[in-house]
């Protein structure tokens, strides 16, 4: 191949994104004919996602499948999708992030030497525990949450009246285990992968936060390509993502599958409205600026 | 030619004597540039590389060791140990022996050991007639011990190395079994080179003196049950736990023992800053090499390799064994878990082998490279303590070397010796 | 000549004991946060999430720091074999590209390190609130050092002083 694109991902082998991008990659090489080639570099083999978005603005490798977490300090306009509750469903967040409004979030990568391709499906995180099922917003009180290490889901957990600890994942299992934090919080496939329902038998599907991840390409190697190829890896971008959610909708089944039959106690009908009535302070705290109150109005007037 | 650059730099330097650390991130700037990748990488790979809240575990355990050591709970526990095994054949050799169980108990660092337990016992040995080489191997073998035995930060290293996703505590007590039969193999081959030449035994001094020496020791060993105790009871995490054992020594030095004072206290916190710098320098430029052995594939072209050698799992044990036996007798433990991990851990899992019993495999490989001629930075403390050239001491090590290879090659092919005790907490 | 660089090496020898006293603080500090983390986390029911990214960028400035003070200590770890069978003259041009190709890498962390600072100045890091520069800043203040140290390793050597080396020689303050 002429080109040969490598791309980063911190999920391990076989997991929807990195099987995403790896048949992104199939559609680009033959509808290039073999010119050009991605390698996808999977397990976070050259780092962590903080790590792997600067070598991507730096040109050091040229695709990157991350999640927005990361980005929140960084672009404004990936805080939004991130604001808990701010979907109603995945069906809702598809709906948006296909549209006119993900494009625009898609956009704003641009000042920072990179260029936004899709948005990839990650599920809805909720939260699990090992000490009793959670039903309502006084059970979550003075529970101890490991979140990741990110200013907004800190705020969140401890406005639902937990105790937010932020806390590297590789530890988390063992803190579960012997009761340094009560639980977490993630989806499906995480839950069942990391093996914390082994420890963690209560899972409440609050859905608090259904975040799209990203593939973002590196600036100076998008420069680099003809305006074709560009249009080529765009075009192949967008088909990859209807094969990615069938991919993430069987993982998901089977994830749900093994949890539940390893006997996890599932909450799954509350009434989330005092969950995001909750939530008020932390909309003040973060949607600060006027394009960001419109970001938020227009996502939630969107049907 | 990317890996002709990155391994041609990195041993031309090497044996030039730049330190291993700039080797390391030298080579791996060399080739940055001739693949012609912004330089910055390097850089930023260093500096994310020493930027991982595991690795803190590191600094706080070697702190724990030094101010142990400087506040008087290392020879308490010598002593303890010679009350218990001093009678045996070979006395002050399986006291050694013991007092590293003991050491390793509530340290990780080998060398910490080595120069800890060899300042104490090795004079005393000398004194009463025994070899000084006998002294300076017993001291250095056993060392490794300190390794396997809870606390152990190189578990820590190998971790991160790993990615961060296997349990530190299913490490942790990963190590024990195979740690304990090492002391058990060691002491044999102390009591079978006693016995060819001869030593003498001491007369056991009785339970009372027993029974004094526990006490006077109980703080010291009170640690290992506060490490562990606490871990297991969730009061704090595994590499909190480090932490903890600063507070705990620095505690019983300054107000049980009353041997912390100020002008120790500082000696302790610039000999822990010294020791850490060194390491975390090394596992920082590590990082930088380790991503280019990604870049360039050298992990996935390695499984590739060993498939095609042979789909036997037990020859590919047995390859990696001798490998890091090689490796671990030119370069130190903690860039080359750094190093290997990456590369053997997916080969070992393809294999079917268990990334915690990988672990121990690995751990206690490197260690037996800490006591190995050229490069061992233990033999050269063991050495340094017992004022002998390394060739008169490995001239005689032979069966200390047996001993621990024997223990090597059960750990390796008996899983149940590492993941057992894990597996009864899951 | 040697005059000269033994009044230099006053002054980088209280360089040097400034970088350690500061590294240490950094290690005493280190413990005061995690030990902080645990009580508030286990006795106060009350997590915090500073404790952490603290700790982490202390750990940056004292790894960094104390590696430099290595440089002119000695103590970092080096593979001796081939430098025993030399002679002195040989030994002590081999110490000399040694130190130069250190030199080298030094100003790759000050210029590099630099270059990353400037790019995340506008980030602002999680839980700390402060800018995403301080990340690489510990990186520039070792790197700078590193040279420094370095620079007078060649000068002492070139002016017939002895070189502080693992196992080897001690400095003279
Ligand atoms: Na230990
Ligand atoms: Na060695």
């Amino acid at each position: 191949a002429d080109i040969v694109l490598r791309s980063s991902d911190t999920h391990p082998d076989g997991y929807p994104t990195v099987e995403a991008v790896k048949y992104l990659g199939e559609l680009v090489k033959e509808r290039s004919n073999g010119r050009i080639e991605i390698e996808v570099f999977h397990s976070a083999q050259l780092g962590q996602e903080k790590d792997t978005i600067e070598q991507t603005q730096f040109g050091v490798i040229d695709m990157n499948r991350v999640s927005l977490g990361p980005f929140n300090n960084i672009i404004e306009e990936t805080q939004v999708p991130s604001l808990p509750y701010i979907f109603r469903s995945v069906d809702h967040m598809h709906k948006v992030m296909d549209g006119p409004i993900g494009q625009e979030i898609l956009d704003a990568f641009s000042d920072h030497d990179l260029v936004g391709l899709v948005f990839y499906d990650a599920g809805s995180r909720s939260f699990y525990n090992r000490q009793k099922p959670v039903e309502n917003m006084a059970d979550l009180s003075g529970m101890k949450f490991r979140v990741m290490q990110s200013d907004l889901f800190v705020d969140m957990v401890n406005a639902l009246g937990a105790n937010a600890t932020p806390m590297p994942y590789g530890e988390v299992y063992s803190s579960i285990q012997t009761g340094v934090i009560d639980g977490a919080e993630n989806n499906w496939p995480s839950f069942e992968s990391s093996g914390h329902f082994e420890v963690a038998g209560y899972y409440t599907l609050d859905e608090h936060l259904i975040v799209p991840e990203v593939l973002v390409m590196s600036k100076k190697s998008w420069d680099k390509l003809s305006a074709e190829d560009q249009a080529l890896i765009r075009q192949a971008a967008k088909d990859s993502v209807p094969h990615m959610r069938k991919l993430w909708a069987e993982r998901e089944a089977a994830s749900e599958a093994k949890v539940r039959e390893a006997g996890v106690k599932i909450v799954s009908d509350i009434d989330k409205t005092p969950f995001i009535e909750a939530m008020k302070p932390v909309y003040e705290k973060y949607v600060t600026s006027d394009k960001l109150k419109d970001l938020v109005a227009r996502i939630q007037a969107t049907e | 030619m990317e890996l002709l650059i990155l391994f041609g730099t990195f041993t031309t330097l090497l044996l030039i004597g730049t330190p291993v650390a700039f080797c390391l991130g030298v080579s791996s700037f060399a080739t940055i540039v001739y693949i012609g990748l912004p330089p910055v990488v390097v850089f930023q790979r260093l500096n994310s590389g020493v930027s991982v809240f595991a690795l803190m575990a590191i600094p706080f355990f070697i702190y724990a060791g030094e101010l142990m050591v400087r506040g008087d709970i290392a020879r308490r526990l010598v002593a303890l140990a010679g009350a218990l095994v001093g009678h045996l054949r070979g006395g002050l050799g399986q006291v050694n022996i013991t007092a590293s169980v003991l050491f390793g108990g509530i340290s990780g660092s080998a060398a910490a050991d080595a120069s800890a337990i060899g300042g104490l016992m090795i004079p005393q040995m000398k004194a009463r007639g025994y070899d000084v080489d006998y002294g300076v191997n017993v001291t250095v073998v056993s060392s490794i011990i300190a390794l396997m035995l809870p606390p152990s930060h190189n578990m820590i290293i190998y971790s991160i190395s790993a990615g961060g996703r296997i349990s530190i505590a299913d490490l942790f007590t990963a190590g024990i079994l195979p740690g304990l039969l090492l002391a058990l193999s060691l002491m044999f081959a102390a009591w079978y080179v006693a016995k060819k030449r001869n030593y003498p035994i001491d007369p056991f001094q009785g339970w009372g003196m027993v029974g004094h020496l526990l006490i006077n020791a109980t703080p010291g060993i009170l640690l290992i049950a506060i490490i562990f105790g606490g871990v297991r009871s969730g009061i704090f995490t595994a590499s909190e736990s480090s932490c903890i054992a600063v507070v705990y020594a620095l505690f019983i030095t300054a107000v049980a023992y009353r041997t912390m004072h100020w002008q120790n206290f500082v000696l302790a916190t610039t000999a822990a800053v010294r020791t850490t710098a060194m390491v975390l320098l090394v596992i920082g430029c590590a990082a930088s090499f380790g991503w280019l052995l990604a870049y360039l594939r050298v992990p996935a072209t390695l499984v590739a390799f060993m498939q095609d050698i042979s789909q036997n799992p037990l020859l590919v044990l047995l390859l990696i064994n001798v490998i890091l036996l090689i490796l671990g007798t030119f370069m130190d433990m903690s860039p080359l878990i750094v190093i290997t991990t990456p590369i053997f851990l997916p080969v070992a899992q393809a294999f079917g082998v268990d990334p915690v019993h990988f672990g121990v495999i690995l751990i206690l490989n490197l260690g037996i490279g800490l006591c190995t001629p050229p490069v061992g930075a233990v033999l050269f403390v063991g050495c340094a303590v017992g004022r002998i050239t390394v060739w008169d001491a490995v001239r005689t090590i032979w069966p200390f070397y047996f001993a621990a290879f024997a223990t090597l090659m059960l750990v390796t092919y008996v899983p149940s010796l590492s993941l057992w005790l894990p597996s009864l907490f899951h | 000549m040697q005059g000269t660089m033994r009044d230099i090496a006053r002054i980088t020898g209280t360089m040097g004991r400034i970088a350690l006293w500061l590294s240490g603080t950094g290690l005493v500090l280190m413990t005061a946060f995690i030990s902080v983390q645990v009580f508030y986390r286990y006795v106060l029911n009350d997590s915090q999430s500073w404790t952490e990214p603290a700790s982490v960028m202390l750990m940056g400035w004292f790894i960094f720091l104390g590696a430099a003070v290595g440089i002119r200590e000695g103590y970092h770890l080096s593979f001796d074999v081939l430098l025993y069978v030399l002679p002195l003259k040989v030994k002590l041009v081999l110490h000399s590209i040694s130190d130069a190709v250190v030199i080298a890498f030094g100003g790759g962390m000050v210029w590099f390190g630099a270059e990353l600072a400037e790019k995340t100045a506008g980030n602002k890091l999680p839980s700390l609130g402060i800018s995403g520069a301080f990340d690489f800043l510990p990186l520039v203040g070792g790197g700078i050092l590193i040279v420094l140290f370095s620079l007078e390793r060649l000068a002492r050597r070139a002016a017939g002083l002895p070189t502080a080396r693992f196992g080897e020689t001690e400095l003279e303050d």
